[in-house]
């Protein structure tokens, strides 16, 4: 009856349902509480106590059968409701081992949850890292981590603590909160602290789920079996989590789909406590009838558990996996190879040869087999082999000098890419190396023609690197090389090329006019501005620390977002433990954390969620245009206009915004000046290879103004030096090449329109780079003035003019630049409406009488708009919001 | 396509979607919400497994032709998105498999339903496989081991792990409520053990023996696995050499280590690699064929005792490639009557409120499993 879903008959099979929960038959009874779902889908507010009582009477039951049923029911009515728990704790535990399966896999999870809830984490289990984490209140430092271990008298294991404590959090706060926290790391309140943690010895509850669930570690369903691991994992003291160990890998064996999914919580395992499961690394060799996505976990696992002991025989098994015909599979096992070499690196001797051996041989066929795996795997065994040399260069000089001569023979692209980049990154190593650097110059520019692309623009940053610190005699060749090899670049068809080479020649017309490097290293006080830059560019890779970010998400062990590794809807994570005990206050507070965290995300520049963003952006802009005012007559204060620029670089750490915040300054004067001055040219196509390199984001001009515009408005308004830290990226709206000199690039300013929420301020930025005068420069939206060539616009972009033209109006006029001096920059703020669609926005740049088109690309992030609401609103808001990856779209399977 | 059609788990922008694959057939499941996925993908293999009982077998006709049977078993088997009734014994009572008879009957009578009136006694009892009233003329157990081989012989035709999946699967064919105890000689060589929701799990912790109730008929007792055996049957050597584009192939098979009984239904199967254009494969054993797809099958039945089986042939490459560089995997398949190879041996089995005519019975049969040459 309760399947009838209508609204008018609920009470009464709610009485049904009341009547039969007490009725004397089990089956009836189990009926009872497989209808309360389904009454309780019916969203009836009035009734919804009512189940809950019953559901409360179910759980109390003493058959198995109903108890089961009544698990699936609360789990799906009132998961939070955890004093129906309280009430039967023991009963439940007890009872848990004869219910049926699918109701074991619920209640499981249920009992997990209360005892987190009421009882908080146990002191001994490896969820306790997190307890040294948050009271030394030091995220990253590993060592105290270490230390607090070795107090707990486990000196010997060792294992990725930062992980653990990761993956721990990740369990407790869900991914979410977790970013927010880590975002404002200082203003956080830790609710987390020490006292929230009980003993798995002395607590009877604890003791009693895991004395329950480890018989279920047995049971044939491998959803009960990963389901009780769970909470072995989650809470069963450090010494005994090995016990999951066994029955995790006897479910391997069952079902194909089963077995992946089992692997991808393996790994999450295995990759937290690695000594685990290094006896059993047998189990993760490769059978041929794995599906691709189990051999990759599988090698994902054996690189994290390998040790000194087994890496032998793991070895011959990758030896093995290398002759695979599935390629791909054979590609992830050199990266694999590479992975371990960097575990232990006693064996990266060993590795380096079997890769290069392996390198030869498939240089022996490669050449004429044209599949495309073949080419994988080589660019994969030549990225593992850069990894391990990264770690030690001067050990490993033959290596890379075997690399060298072998590039004769490597035809793939993207192989030779990476040869070369390590000429240029390596060539200062060892003795051998800078002998034969001239040879292989001479080489790569010998064959320079017939190069691809990528690996063109590689040969000319290498050379550039080898230039820099070559020395003595080979200076003079190498700089001829060079400008050999720009003639070449600039003569190419590809105009990126011809970019870099033109760029470069600039940079180096010192080095190149003065053949002679003494003579370069007696007028270094002149020129070093531009070599200066050249280093700080090209030897920026080494001051990259080698620390990779742990990038994994963790769920729930057995959950499903574990496996598609977001946050599927529905998902939460561990209550806050011991949060049924101080259940409100612990919540608030936690609630306000969270508003105040996003708050400052949305605000994006004012740090306090209660000031009002609206004033704020307004008084953005007028210091804004104050500053721009005195930024346009640069030519005529010069010395104002370079002194204002110098100190704001000072104050800057970073060398290479000093470096172009004072070179700005100085083409302003010599653009004004007309003076020739070669500087010029060189600082005007750097913004290029800003955007070229994509190293510095908005390190030009208008970062540094915004940045001053944002320090001025921080007088005012007293924010913190957050503003600092966000750095705008511009985008380019309109090149020189195309437009006659003209140059306009845009970036985000995350500030609110003064006229409508609806429209998104942009900060444009007009550039002349001609030698003339520009005049009426301005831009409009093309659809208002009809006056647009339609022809040339695809089918897809027709059809989203179509739609906006029948909009409002997407770009708020712009008040028009009536001239624009040679080098001069104005800045406008354009207030543009993009429609909530990712499409470009067609506009029409008019300059000089004549009509430019060009295209805006808007940003998702700055559709975002700062919504102020008290926290009653945001609560209820929150509530509504059925998960973070719902929308909508139309999906077909097609076999 | 061929992507999502190996992945387990799919997610859609609104859906997540589990499936597994059997004997051709996909089974989907689909959620909205988070929920265990392995609770999911068992559940799919157990309908699957419900479904070749009642069916016999699993294809796409048999599925169409008894299409009201499958709806009625899903419509037992899960309600409101909740598993309901799995359990095949109290299934079957309640939906009579189909036979002729029941077919014959329902054209007859025209009533098309072959849902039992009656409810299943077991729904109510507190062993919920087991029906409440079964009787039998003559009492009978049977105890069968039923060990699959894993093993992975690498290049260098070294053993690189060996190891054995073990079930043990009893027929019951008892009256009334029995209860049975089943002991082992040597429990202490089971790495890892898995039970049918019947065992008890005290008697199996203190004194490793296994107590239950049985449900009717036949059922998986329990499953193990016995790890780091240090041999195998028999042995199959690959040589792969190539030259100038062509590849000349050799296998032997032969046997190592006799276990007391013959080895039948020697299988062996293997894919050639892509690169190879046309193969020419002779043995002088056995019959060798080998597919469209490159799936090559050397099926040689029983070793014969004055020689050992042989394949050889001469595989012609693909035109510019003079050596072979990927190498193929080879599967064996075998079969040893009368054996359980892990060495697991049955002690006992003691029963209680039985009626006293009974007759026990013992059976092993060690298959392959995932037995791999490499080469």
């Amino acid at each position: 009856m309760a399947g009838i879903r209508l609204h008018v008959i609920s009470p009464l099979v709610l009485v049904a349902v009341g009547k039969c929960a007490r009725d004397p038959s089990v089956f009836v009874r189990k009926c009872a509480a497989n209808a309360l779902p389904k009454l309780h889908e019916l969203r009836q507010e009035e009734i919804t106590s009512a189940i809950e009582e019953i559901v409360g009477i179910l759980l109390n039951d003493r058959s198995p059968g109903v108890v089961g049923a009544a698990a699936a029911a609360f789990a799906s009515i009132c998961p939070n409701n955890f004093t129906l728990i309280g009430r039967n704790y023991r009963n439940l535990c007890q009872i848990l081992p004869d219910v049926e399966e699918w109701g074991q896999i619920l209640l499981i999870e249920i009992l997990l949850r209360y005892v987190v809830a009421s009882h908080g984490l146990v002191k001994e289990s490896i969820m306790s890292s997190l307890l040294c984490i948050e009271s030394s209140h030091s995220e990253k430092d590993v060592f105290d981590v270490n230390v607090a271990l070795e107090d707990n008298g486990i000196p010997s294991r060792t294992y990725d603590s930062e992980l653990v404590n990761l993956v721990s959090r990740s369990y407790i706060e869900g991914l979410g909160e977790y970013l927010t926290r880590s975002s404002d790391t200082n203003a956080r309140s830790s609710d987390l602290n020490g006292a929230r943690f009980t003993s798995g010895k002395t607590n009877d509850d604890v003791k009693l789920l895991l004395q329950c669930t480890s018989p279920l570690l047995w049971s044939h369903n491998s959803a009960v079996v990963l389901a009780a691991a769970g909470v072995h994992w989650i809470m069963s003291p450090k010494e005994d989590v090995k016990r999951i160990v066994k029955p995790l890998l006897f479910i391997l064996r069952s079902s194909g789909a089963s077995k992946y999914v089992v692997l991808c919580n393996i790994q999450v395992f295995a990759k937290a406590l690695p000594h685990l499961f290094v006896p059993h690394y047998e189990d993760f060799f490769v059978s041929s009838s794995d599906s691709y996505q189990s051999k990759a976990l599988k090698l994902e696992i054996l690189s994290s558990i390998v040790t000194e002991s087994s890496i032998s025989s793991v070895f011959k098994e990758f030896q093995d996996y290398i002759r695979d015909p599935d390629r791909r599979f054979a590609a992830d096992t050199v990266a694999a190879i590479g992975l371990c070499a960097r575990k232990l690196p006693k064996m990266a001797n060993t590795c380096v040869e079997g890769l290069l051996a392996l390198i030869r041989q498939e240089l022996l066929t490669s050449d004429i087999e044209s599949g495309n795996g073949e080419a994988d795997v080589l660019i994969q065994s030549i990225i593992s082999i850069k990894s391990i040399i990264k770690q030690d260069p001067s050990c490993h000089e033959k290596v890379i000098i075997q690399l060298f001569r072998s590039l004769d023979s490597i035809k793939v692209p993207e192989a030779r890419v990476m040869i070369i980049w390590m000429v240029g990154e390596y060539s200062s190593v060892g003795v051998k190396i800078p002998r034969m650097l001239t040879t292989v110059l001479k080489y790569l520019a010998w064959c320079f023609k017939s190069e691809a692309v990528e690996t063109k623009l590689q040969i000319l940053n290498t050379t550039i690197k080898v230039l820099l610190c070559a020395k003595g005699g080979d200076m003079w060749t190498i700089t001829r090389l060079f400008s050999y090899l720009l003639e070449l670049a600039e003569c190419d068809l590809n105009y990126d090329v011809r970019d870099r080479a033109r760029f470069f020649k600039k940079l180096f017309s010192h080095n190149l006019c003065s053949q002679v490097p003494e003579e370069t290293n007696a007028l270094q006080e002149n020129k070093d501005l531009p070599l200066v830059l050249v280093e700080c560019i090209f030897r920026k890779q080494e001051n990259l620390a080698a620390s990779e970010p742990i990038n994994d998400r963790f769920y729930l062990p057995g959950s499903l977002s574990q496996i598609v590794l977001h946050a599927a809807p529905g998902y939460e994570p561990l209550p806050k433990p011991c949060s049924s005990l101080c259940d409100d206050l612990g919540q608030f507070s936690n609630s306000i954390d969270r508003t105040t965290a996003l708050g400052e995300e949305w605000t994006g520049s004012s740090s306090n969620g209660t000031d009002d963003p609206d004033t704020s952006g307004s008084l953005d802009e007028e210091s804004g245009s104050n500053y721009d005012s005195q930024q346009s007559i640069p030519g005529l204060s010069d010395n104002s206009g370079t002194g204002d620029s110098a100190s704001e670089g000072d104050r800057n750490c970073d060398p290479l915004i000093q470096i172009s915040d004072a070179g700005i300054a100085c083409s302003n004067e010599n653009g004004a000046s007309h003076s020739g001055f070669p500087d010029l040219e060189g600082m005007m196509s750097k913004r290029a290879l800003e955007s070229w390199l994509d190293e510095q984001p908005g390190s030009s001009s208008p970062s540094a103004s915004e940045q001053i515009q944002v320090r001025q408005s921080s007088a005012r308004i007293s924010i913190g030096n957050i503003g600092r830290q966000v750095k705008a990226k511009s985008y380019t709206l309109l090149d020189p090449a195309n437009g006659n000199g003209l140059k306009v690039y845009y970036s985000f300013s995350s500030e609110a329109s003064t006229i409508s929420p609806q429209l998104v301020c942009l900060e444009t930025f007009f550039e002349n780079c001609s030698s003339e005068t520009m005049s009426e420069v301005t831009l409009v939206d093309e659809e208002s003035h009809k006056a647009l060539d339609l022809a040339d616009l695809t089918l897809a972009t027709t059809a989203s003019s179509l739609t906006s033209q029948s909009d409002l109006p997407t770009l708020v006029p712009m008040e028009e630049i009536t001239s624009l001096e040679p080098g001069q920059t104005m800045k406008r703020i354009l207030e543009v409406r993009f429609h909530h669609h990712l499409l470009p926005l067609k506009l029409a740049l008019h300059c000089n009488g004549k009509k430019l088109p060009v295209k805006l690309r808007p940003d998702i992030g700055y559709f975002i708009k700062p919504v102020p609401m008290d926290m009653e609103t945001f609560i209820e808001m929150e509530s509504r919001l059925p998960g973070m990856f719902e929308y909508a779209r139309r999906w077909s399977l097609v076999y | 396509m061929l992507f999502l059609k190996s992945m387990p788990v799919i997610a859609s922008p609104t859906h997540y979607i589990f499936q597994i694959v059997r004997a051709g057939i996909t089974f989907l499941a689909c959620t909205q919400v988070e929920m265990p996925p392995l609770m999911g993908i068992e559940f799919l293999c157990r309908v699957a497994d419900i479904l070749s009982d009642y069916l016999g077998e699993l294809n796409e006709d048999l599925i169409k032709d008894n299409f009201v049977i499958v709806y009625e078993l899903l419509d037992e088997m899960i309600d409101n998105g909740f598993p309901l009734t799995t359990e095949p014994n109290i299934l079957r009572e309640m939906i009579a498999p189909p036979n002729i008879v029941s077919k014959m009957l329902s054209v007859v009578t025209g009533n098309s339903s072959n849902v039992s009136d009656i409810l299943p006694g077991a729904t109510a009892s507190c062993v919920p496989w087991r029906p409440t009233d079964v009787k039998y003329a003559n009492n009978e157990v049977y105890v069968d081991l039923v060990e699959e081989m894993d093993a992975i012989i690498n290049r260098d035709g070294v053993l690189v792990k060996c190891e054995i999946y073990g079930e043990v699967q009893v027929n019951c064919l008892l009256s009334g409520l029995p209860d049975l105890t089943l002991s082992f000689a040597n429990p202490s060589i089971l790495h890892d053990v898995r039970f049918h929701p019947c065992v008890r799990f005290r008697p199996w912790e203190s004194h490793q023996i296994l107590s239950f109730v049985p449900p009717d008929g036949q059922f998986k007792l329990m499953s193990y696995r016995v790890k780091k055996l240090k041999s195998t049957p028999i042995y199959v050597k690959p040589q792969l050499t190539s030259d100038a584009g062509t590849c000349r192939i050799s296998v032997m098979v032969g046997i190592r280590n006799d276990p007391g009984k013959t080895i039948d239904s020697i299988i062996l199967q293997f894919q050639l690699p892509p690169c190879i254009l046309s193969a020419d494969l002779t043995s002088n054993h056995g019959t060798v064929n080998v597919l469209s797809n490159k799936i090559c099958t050397w099926s040689i039945g029983r070793i014969p005792k004055d020689k050992a089986p042989s394949l050889s042939g001469t595989m012609v490459l693909e035109t510019g490639l003079e050596t072979l560089r990927v190498f193929p995997t080879f599967q064996v398949e075998f079969r040893i009557m009368g054996v359980a190879l892990s060495g697991l041996q049955i002690d006992k089995l003691d029963l209680q409120n039985v009626p006293n005519r009974l007759y026990k019975g013992f059976r092993a049969v060690t298959r392959a499993g995932e037995y791999e040459v490499r080469s």
